[in-house]
């Protein structure tokens, strides 16, 4: 019998001894953790000082993604409104962020420097469809909190 | 023969060989720009470095030739020094474009700068800069910066096809591809500078910014748009034909295509396209117009028998196809009816049939009403360039109007329209009376003489005779209009010695597949088809991939016939002419979309493989010729298996006996009011067929050709003007410029000119220049 009042006092005591020490965990949402500066999440799509997209659709990320998870289609820019810095843009760019390992080659392979990985990485939808990403929503990259 | 060493491998070569296509055979890849092998050696790139042992420098490997013991050594480490250096100048002022440029990922400059190129460039200065993205024609643009100067596109268009449209403007660094007078570039062949580019200075203008090679499905092909059936390489990406290539066959050809075959690919995306079944003008689905025309199919039977059903084979079908075809029609529907949709009369036997080898080794080449650069472009390629080899080839042009063109200069015989088949027997009567064939040829010729537009002794055409009987390798090129020429051309054979080739520059594209798959092509089987169906003994038509309309050379008979036939049913891709006749009209499946195989007009069989899926509803001629026999209740068992190849002939049909020497009759020359003009037709590949938005700047505007007398007298000034014709049996208006290889009183319209259609009058016909007025009027 005082055998077992003594287990439960030490076991309390473990407990409320943890009590007062520092967490393991986070409250997330209400708050994320810091991450490394090169962290790769989701991807974006940039736009130089003038706001002319940077990507000129030249298919290279395309080419080196090890997870055929880009698709870019190419065109001639629109000369009455510029969107491009040149005549060439991608008319069409898609990420699928399910297939996508955030390795980073699209990055490195980039000659305009205009995919970049982000360090947003709050991915989650209710379907598959929500998953690709478009040129739309890359362009207008989501800022982590 | 010669040995030499290369890279320690031995080969023997002929006397001749460059260095480069020596080390070729062996395998061994050495660095071109301005080589090709049809332009010959030019040595202005000088990326082909070599070192032979013994020269105290580096060598271009192609521009020297291949001598006895000869040691090469195409890498190490003088070789990819030089090479190095080499390319260091060449990209001084080349922009740093690959991301945009079209070239990228296909390009030899990336590739050999990947390979022998130093990481970075020395030079500071800043690069000069050129025009950039200039377009020379409706299909290709020019990037001047991207140039190499290896001169490939201006050598070809100059030498290798006789029309100089490209040349170098400017000195030294400042030095440019540009076309002469800075007027768009026009030949029919300018397409393939766009292959020949080994950067990206020369683009195609509808593949642009379409794709990268990794992201491409490549499929070896033919040409579906005329007889010679070139070998393309099909480019698509995402389920859509985005380019065509000219795919080469070592030793065989050289793989040009004409733009019409390069450019003409879009048929299968123009707004026309069929992708929707039609019931009597309304859309159904695929099932009920299935079920419907089975349905029709089974009364049609039940109520008339099995030959009141006829089946009309055109243009596009692949042999296999054609096959199907045929066996459904004898052992399903059990009809013996089956016709090639044809718009001229003649047939030509297969024993005559020659190859293009034939054109390499000719030294006589014959034109018999066709100018082959009109009809078939890439033949006139092939007879210029043998032209190149053999500059003492005789070139003779005999038809209604002159045939020769400057590229391959020739004599020009012009005659009546019609008569060319008479001339011929009367010119091998002249050298040749007393033989039996020749006689019998010229039985019922009487007292024909020909008439020449521009004089002709009678010793020209004794010269021409005996030309045509002497000559060591003869080919004639037949336009197929004049059925009794097949036995002119008999004759000519049985007559001759050496080699006597004839090649069919005549549609159908397939037609010797037709017949390979079973099908009778000859014109008298069509005729007899229009016949019977004008006195009512045909209930149901199945018109598959044909337009009776467009192709039948009479329209008003073709007309009648498609009204007098109970229900007609047309399997297509696009709608034919007049489709308020059609009661069924069903989408299908065409090339680039099914697998098949396609003969030429050497009767050589090319396999050209699927690349896209057929779009909409449109599905082959085999799903629905199955789902009709299913509807009758019958199996039908599709073979796949059938292979049109005949072992012991590889890939020509074999040839088979020929028939007898029949005789020309004398040719009846209408009478020909004042003023009146003889309306002669000729095929123009840019014309009829396929529609092509792509084509669509380069369709001729003014496709009727008249001479300059009549244009004046008819007041069509520069650069053409309308011309309202009035015939027996109709009137037409045709856009028409002046030709000056026209002769008086003849006015040549090609065939199948969307509204202008030649078969309204009729070939051949006398015309009378009216107002247009009286012709909206009709």
């Amino acid at each position: 019998m005082l055998e077992g009042v003594k287990a439960i006092g030490k076991a309390m005591g473990t407990t409320f001894k943890a009590l007062t020490e520092p967490r393991d965990t986070i409250a997330y949402p209400e708050k994320r953790r810091e991450y490394a500066p090169r962290f790769r999440g989701k991807h974006m799509l940039a736009r130089d000082e003038d706001g002319h997209e940077l990507c000129v659709g030249c298919g290279l990320c395309e080419a080196v993604c090890p997870a055929q998870a880009i698709r870019v289609v190419a065109a001639e820019a629109p000369t009455d409104k510029p969107v491009s810095w040149t005549n060439r843009y991608s008319v069409d760019y898609e990420v699928d962020l399910i297939r996508c390992i955030f390795c980073g080659m699209c990055e490195e392979a980039c000659p305009t420097n205009a995919v970049r990985l982000t360090p947003f990485n709050e991915l989650a939808a209710f379907n598959r469809l929500d998953m690709i990403a478009d040129k739309e929503e890359l362009l207008s990259p989501p800022v982590r909190r | 023969m010669i040995r030499l060493t290369i890279d320690d491998r031995e080969i023997t070569v002929p006397e001749g060989t460059m260095v480069v296509d020596a080390a070729q055979e062996l395998g061994i890849d050495v660095p071109i720009y301005c080589y090709h092998q049809a332009l010959g050696p030019l040595g202005a790139c000088r990326i082909c470095l070599v070192q032979v042992e013994k020269m105290p420098k580096l060598v271009t490997a192609c521009t020297t030739a291949v001598q006895e013991g000869m040691v090469v050594h195409t890498r190490g480490s003088a070789v990819d020094k030089g090479r190095q250096g080499v390319l260091e100048f060449l990209l001084i002022n080349h922009p740093l474009d690959c991301p945009v440029c079209d070239k990228g990922g296909e390009c030899f400059l990336q590739d050999y700068t990947f390979q022998y190129g130093s990481a970075a460039g020395r030079y500071d200065e800043p690069k000069i800069h050129k025009l950039k993205d200039a377009a020379i024609n409706e299909f290709i643009i020019i990037d001047q910066e991207r140039c190499v100067l290896c001169q490939r596109c201006v050598r070809f268009m100059g030498e290798y096809v006789g029309e100089e449209q490209l040349l170098l403007e400017g000195r030294g660094v400042e030095t440019v591809v540009s076309t002469v007078s800075h007027q768009p570039m026009d030949s029919q062949f300018s397409g393939n500078v766009i292959d020949l580019c080994p950067v990206g200075a020369l683009l195609s203008i509808p593949y642009r910014y379409k794709a990268r090679p990794w992201n491409l499905e490549r499929a070896e092909s033919v040409c579906p748009h005329c007889p010679v059936a070139c070998t393309t390489s099909v480019t698509s990406r995402e389920g859509h034909v985005i380019r065509v290539e000219g795919r080469p066959i070592p030793g065989h050809d050289w793989g040009w295509l004409c733009d019409r075959g390069r450019f003409g690919y879009d048929f299968g995306y123009v707004e026309d396209r069929l992708l929707n079944a039609w019931l009597d003008g309304e859309i159904t689905s695929a099932a009920e117009s299935t079920r419907t025309i089975g349905s029709w199919l089974n009364d049609t039977l039940e109520q008339h028998g099995g030959d009141s059903v006829a089946f009309l084979v055109g243009g596009q079908q692949t042999m296999e196809e054609a096959y199907q075809i045929r066996r459904f029609a004898d052992e399903v529907v059990g009809t013996s009816k089956v016709a090639v949709s044809r718009s001229v009369k003649g047939y030509l036997p297969l024993g005559l049939n020659g190859t293009f080898e034939d054109l390499d080794r000719a030294d006589t080449i014959v034109y018999l009403g066709q100018d082959p650069y009109d009809a078939v472009p890439v033949v006139h390629l092939k007879v210029r360039d043998r032209y190149r080899d053999n500059p003492g080839l005789k070139v003779i042009g005999i038809g209604a109007y002159d045939l020769t063109r400057s590229t391959v200069p020739g004599d020009a015989f012009v005659l009546e329209p019609g008569e060319e088949a008479a001339f011929l027997a009367y010119t091998l009567a002249k050298v040749a009376a007393s033989n039996p064939i020749i006689a019998r040829l010229g039985e019922e010729l009487g007292d024909f003489s020909p008439t020449f537009k521009g004089a002709k002794s009678e010793q020209e055409v004794e010269t021409l005779g005996r030309q045509l009987l002497e000559s060591e390798h003869l080919v004639l090129l037949w336009d197929g209009k004049d059925p009794h020429m097949e036995s002119v051309l008999l004759a000519l054979r049985g007559l001759r010695e050496d080699v006597t080739a004839v090649l069919p520059t005549f549609g159908p594209a397939n037609w010797r597949g037709f017949e390979r798959a079973g099908i009778a092509v000859d014109y008298d089987r069509l005729e007899a088809f229009v016949e019977e169906a004008i006195q009512g003994k045909i209930h149901l038509l199945f018109s598959i991939g044909a337009d009776l309309l467009r192709d039948y050379p009479d329209r008003e008979r073709a007309k009648a016939a498609l009204a007098a036939i109970d229900r007609v049913v047309s399997v297509g891709l696009f709608f034919p002419e007049q489709r308020e006749l059609y009661h069924a009209v069903i989408p299908g499946a065409g090339w680039s979309e099914v697998d098949g195989t396609y003969t030429n007009m050497e009767g050589r069989m090319q396999v050209a493989k699927a690349t896209v899926q057929p779009p909409g509803q449109s599905r082959p001629v085999r799903t629905y010729l199955g789902s009709w026999a299913h509807a009758l209740k019958k199996s039908f068992v599709l073979e796949p298996e059938w292979d049109p190849f005949d072992h012991n002939a590889g890939d020509l049909i074999a040839k088979d006996a020929l028939p007898e020497v029949q005789s020309v009759p004398k040719p009846a020359r209408p009478a020909m009011k004042d003023g009146a003009l003889r309306l002669v037709g000729t095929a123009l590949v840019m014309e009829g067929g396929m529609p092509s938005e792509i084509l669509q700047p380069r369709i001729p505007k003014y496709p009727g050709r008249i001479s300059l007398a009549d244009a004046s007298r008819l007041g069509i000034g520069e650069p053409g003007g309308e011309l309202g014709l009035r015939g027996q049996q109709g009137m037409i208006s045709v856009m028409v410029a002046v030709d000056e290889r026209i002769p008086q009183g003849v006015l040549v319209l090609p065939y199948g000119v969307v509204g202008s259609p030649l078969n309204q009058l009729g070939d051949g016909a006398v015309v009378e220049a009216v107002s247009l007025e009286e012709v909206s009027l009709r």
